[in-house]
């Protein structure tokens, strides 16, 4: 029997919701999900799935960034200075998948999942109390960010120049995969420059729209952007996405977020396998 | 000296500006999704398993450059009005640096003019570049 395109895009929609759901309960983001549903679950070309997380990512970063910006938790400054790397990398990411062959961009993602797992079971200490350095400070980078219960605390920040070269290459990913690269964003704000996580993790979901945008233009003149994919992979993860904000204020994500790294490396065993074997 | 809180009407118009783009984005996908649906449902699905570099596609697709994508929003092309969508979406966190441009010369913090125009330079060149 083959498959019409009403049910392939009915099965994909609730795919995509899922993704969402799951990218926004993990901190994952919907891009990295994306992959694996289009590639391993419906057999589509790495491209197209490549593409479908590009839209993805802009999609869940700027439906959340919406609700964070608000409540004045995200560092804007910091977020449009590090966006000056992230740019620069998404250009050159784009222009390296150019020339790489599909394969090798396929062992570079099962990669980043391997890192994303690992981060999943990282412990989580709030920086207090960091010194600052000088160029952070003359950047203008301490911010304060709302505690409950606390009101506003402040914070300082240091190692600017190594969390700049880690979003290099942050943006470099995401040219080259699509993705938000929210883990490399976190490794440089949250344990390089010792951000308060809160703070790293809404500013990094604030960077990856903009990253995303500076290699949009060019993966939708290579075709890698697809319709008939991007249409049910948009709107399925956007509102997947919007339930995951909302279940996430009511529940705890502990256990979720570590029998999801399990997941996420069988994944990522899968992509590396297929890759050297030659699968994509 | 940098001002330390951004203006809060400021903040407002960024995440209110971010909700719209996205939900614009998606209404406009959603039309020409369930046009696409509409007129192409009950046929087979197009075989995705082997990715086609756009010029060596057999049939000619509009979608992939932006006057193509506005001639088919215009001839009322369901797949060019998904992508119309597409382009919006992307269009929202431009938008907001944009927005972050117009906060930070409120605010007479010219590093951060300047910072921010870098970053609307470097998505802005390698889109005209894409373009050309």
């Amino acid at each position: 029997m083959t498959t019409t395109i009403l049910i392939f895009t009915l099965v994909l929609l609730v795919g995509a919701y899922l993704a969402g759901l799951l990218g926004s309960l993990t901190g994952l983001g919907g891009g990295v999900v994306v992959i694996p549903l289009l590639t391993l679950g419906f057999n589509v070309d790495f491209h197209y799935a490549i593409g479908a997380a590009l839209v993805a990512s802009i999609a869940t970063s700027s439906g959340a960034a919406s609700a964070y910006v608000r409540e004045g938790i995200t560092n804007v400054r910091l977020g449009m200075f590090l966006e000056i790397a992230t740019t620069v990398g998404a250009v050159g990411g784009a222009l390296i998948a150019l020339w790489m062959p599909i394969n090798a961009i396929a062992i570079i993602y099962g990669l980043v999942l391997i890192l994303t797992a690992a981060m999943q079971y990282r412990r989580k200490v709030d920086h207090s109390g960091v010194v600052g350095s000088v160029a952070a400070q003359r950047l203008g980078l301490f911010g304060t960010y709302p505690v409950k219960g606390v009101g506003l605390v402040a914070y300082q920040l240091t190692n600017v120049v190594w969390g700049f070269l880690i979003m290099i290459v942050a943006g470099v990913l995401s040219g080259l995969l699509g993705i938000g690269s929210g883990v490399l964003k976190v490794l440089a704000m949250d344990c390089t420059m010792k951000v308060p996580f809160k703070v790293s993790t809404t500013t990094s979901n604030f960077m990856i729209g903009v990253t995303a945008a500076a290699s949009a233009v060019v993966y939708i003149q290579r075709g890698y952007i697809d319709p008939g994919i991007a249409c049910p992979v948009m709107i399925g993860v956007l509102f997947g996405a919007l339930t995951g904000a909302r279940l996430l204020k009511r529940m705890k994500v502990t256990l979720l977020r570590q029998i999801f790294a399990i997941a996420i490396l069988l994944v990522a065993a899968n992509m590396i396998y297929n890759g050297f074997t030659g699968k994509f | 000296m940098h001002p330390d809180i951004p203006k809060h009407d400021m903040r407002t118009a960024i995440g209110r500006a971010l909700r719209i783009g996205v939900t614009v984005a998606c209404v406009i996908a959603f039309i020409g999704g369930a046009y696409y649906l509409w007129r192409h449902g009950g046929e087979p699905m197009p075989d995705y398993t082997q990715f086609i570099p756009v010029d060596q596609r057999s049939e000619q697709t509009d979608y992939t450059s932006l006057s193509g994508i506005i001639h088919g929003v215009l001839n009322l092309q369901a797949t060019e009005w998904i992508q119309m969508g597409v382009v919006v979406l992307i269009l929202t966190p431009i938008i907001r640096v944009l927005l972050s441009l117009v906060e930070f010369s409120l605010n007479r913090d010219w590093i951060y003019v300047g910072i921010t125009a870098i970053v609307f330079l470097v998505i802005l060149m390698n889109s005209l570049e894409g373009a050309a």
